[in-house]
């Protein structure tokens, strides 16, 4: 592999951290997203500030909880997946357009391009609203309802059952890894599926998947790859519809062996995360860790 | 068991409803009761041409019916099942037809809304026939068609919980005035065209899942489709399976001649033995026991990365 010193402009802080950092590629951030509620609509960014050991503001501040489950009004401790509603078991959530507005807290649920639910999540007369219409939605048999959940400074990512650092790792998936997917299986996927933080292409195929343990950068922040994203049959769901249509773990097993699309990073600098802003991967000499 | 009892039938009318759609009444040529059913069953008809079709049953049945009535809209562009039924059947000719199968039962409820599209109208008929029979109000009827001059049993719905509308007059309805409010107390019955499924089923999404019932005769399965490979036991060869052909089509391509009929999953002539591996069945026609060592080439597909399949042989239980 070619290997290219970092040039001058490309990151002040690379120079910065160590003028020994050797470039192995390149690519740039394509998009961002963040899930406010969990298991509901992705809303698109176009820029956001994050902090060394934070997470995606906003991302994944509201579930909707079990009621027979581990999840109750102040639990502070991580919980698996599986005490929540989500696409993985609840597919029909993915054919609600859904955007809540984190300023005011009002979540907006849309089908066929129809208002069907407008509830502050701020109100008890607003929360109340949204956990009947999910009830509905969920098909819950009579007496029993979900539980919409919210513990400030706490986020519902599935890997928040790890722990509280992890719960804040955000999730990069690389486009060229799903585009080798479709070649590979013949199928049409739609990275969405993956619902991650940052989607980056410029990268080979499947590269990320050796960025754990590694430094780079994305945009202007420093993340550490600390985790290969195991993939789940939330995957298999087509965005906007709400059907289960495509087998992507099993695509991913059959063509890769494993079950892995993207990774998690954690974030280690403040800075500004943008579309377009460029990815830099690359290598500290042995024995020295890149900062 | 069987996985479907075949009835010799003879037909008794035969008659245009519009000019693309042909009804058929169907009897026992001794005149014997025929098996029952409900409204919502269809029953798989075999051609004079060897096609085997899925046809809703139009009336509401009952224990003991004397007749199956299925209503057949020719389709030119069809793969011939059709335009067999229409162009090889008169009053007098012999069909085989499988005893009635229901996969879109009329559940009870408060009250109905039924969304028929086209030809989608025959099962929903015969669930508004029943429903009405029985003095019940709240089954109220949409029914979608092109023309008036292309809508079977026009007539019969012009009632004040009908509406009958005709998108060459008055362009697609729009449905959403229709499902904007979700109701626990409402079961929604769609049949039609894919678009028309596509359609209602997004405008469900914030209803209860299980008051929505859509009908699909292809058999219900995942919809998934995987890659994958069979060996052909009579002679060891590996046959690539893309996810964009079923087992039958690879087999075929490979030239491996291999029956087929309805190729949707229903009539069982394209059944092999299964040797070796994991299968998703999404046919209609196999019974448990049948699948531990058959498969239905045409919709179903390996769950494992491989499985071994060789003809059926003797024990075959299709109509030929």
């Amino acid at each position: 592999m070619r290997e290219i010193r970092v040039r001058q402009n490309i990151h002040e802080h690379v120079h910065a951290i160590s003028g020994a950092f050797v470039v192995k590629g390149r690519g740039s951030v394509r998009e961002l997203f963040v899930h406010p509620v969990k298991g509901l609509g992705a809303q698109p960014l176009d820029r956001v500030w994050l902090r060394p050991g934070g997470g995606m503001p906003n991302d994944r501040i509201f579930a909707l909880a079990r009621p027979d489950g581990g999840h109750r009004p102040g639990t502070r401790t991580g919980l698996s997946k599986k005490e929540f509603f989500a696409l993985v078991s609840d597919h029909r959530l993915a054919g609600l357009d859904t955007h809540l507005d984190v300023e005011s807290d009002v979540l907006t649920v849309r089908v066929a391009g129809h208002d069907v639910l407008k509830a502050d999540l701020g109100t008890a007369e607003g929360a109340g609203a949204a956990v009947r219409f999910f009830t509905r939605v969920l098909d819950l048999p009579a007496g029993t309802a979900p539980v919409l959940a919210r513990e400030p400074g706490r986020r519902f990512t599935d890997a928040n059952a790890l722990g509280d650092g992890p719960m804040n790792w955000l999730t990069v998936v690389n486009l060229a890894s799903v585009r080798d997917l479709e070649a590979r299986t013949g199928t049409t996927i739609d990275p969405k599926r993956f619902r991650a933080n940052v989607l980056v292409d410029g990268l080979s195929a499947w590269s990320e998947l050796d960025l754990v343990g590694q430094e780079f950068y994305l945009g202007g922040v420093r993340v550490r790859g600390v985790r290969r994203t195991k993939r789940c049959a939330a995957t298999e769901v087509a965005p906007g519809t709400g059907l289960r249509d495509l087998p992507v773990v099993t695509l991913i097993q059959r063509t890769r062996g494993h079950h892995f699309m993207g990774i998690h990073v954690e974030v280690l600098t403040a800075g500004l995360l943008e579309k377009g802003g460029e990815v830099v991967v690359g290598s500290a000499p042995a024995g020295q860790r890149v900062g | 068991m069987r996985s479907l009892s075949v009835l010799r039938l003879r037909v008794s009318e035969s008659a245009d409803l519009t000019p693309t759609v042909r009804r058929f009444v169907l009897r026992d040529p001794a005149g014997l009761a025929l098996p029952a059913y409900e409204p919502g069953a269809h029953v798989v008809v075999t051609t004079p041409a060897g096609h085997k079709r899925s046809y809703s049953l139009v009336d509401p049945g009952g224990a003991r019916p004397r007749e199956y009535t299925v209503c057949v809209r020719r389709e030119n562009d069809g793969r011939g099942g059709s335009t067999s039924m229409h162009d090889d059947v008169t009053t007098g000719t012999e069909l085989l037809v499988s005893a009635p199968v229901n996969r879109f039962p009329l559940l009870p409820s408060p009250e109905y809304l039924f969304i028929a599209g086209g030809i989608g109208i025959t099962p929903i008929r015969a669930m508004v026939h029943r429903l009405r029979a029985e003095g019940r109000t709240g089954a109220r009827l949409l029914y979608l068609t092109q023309s008036a001059e292309e809508t079977p049993f026009l007539q019969e719905f012009d009632g004040p919980q009908d509406t009958v509308h005709h998108s060459d007059d008055r362009g697609l309805l729009d449905l959403w005035p229709y499902l904007a409010e979700p109701d626990d107390d409402v079961r929604v019955y769609c049949c039609g065209p894919a678009p028309l499924l596509r359609a209602v089923r997004a405008m469900t999404a914030h209803w209860r899942v299980s008051r929505v019932h859509m009908e699909q005769f292809a058999a219900a399965g995942s919809g998934f489709s995987l890659p994958f490979t069979a060996i052909w036991a009579p002679d060891g060869r590996r046959v690539e399976v893309p996810a964009h052909l079923s087992l039958l089509a690879a087999l075929r391509r490979d030239g491996i001649a291999v029956e087929s009929s309805c190729e949707a999953g229903v009539c069982g002539t394209c059944r092999l033995a299964l040797l070796g591996g994991e299968v998703e069945h999404r046919d209609s026609v196999l019974t448990g026991s049948e699948r531990l060592s058959g498969v239905v080439a045409c919709v179903s597909r390996a769950t494992s990365p491989e499985i071994v399949i060789g003809p059926h042989g003797p024990s075959r239980r299709d109509f030929s």
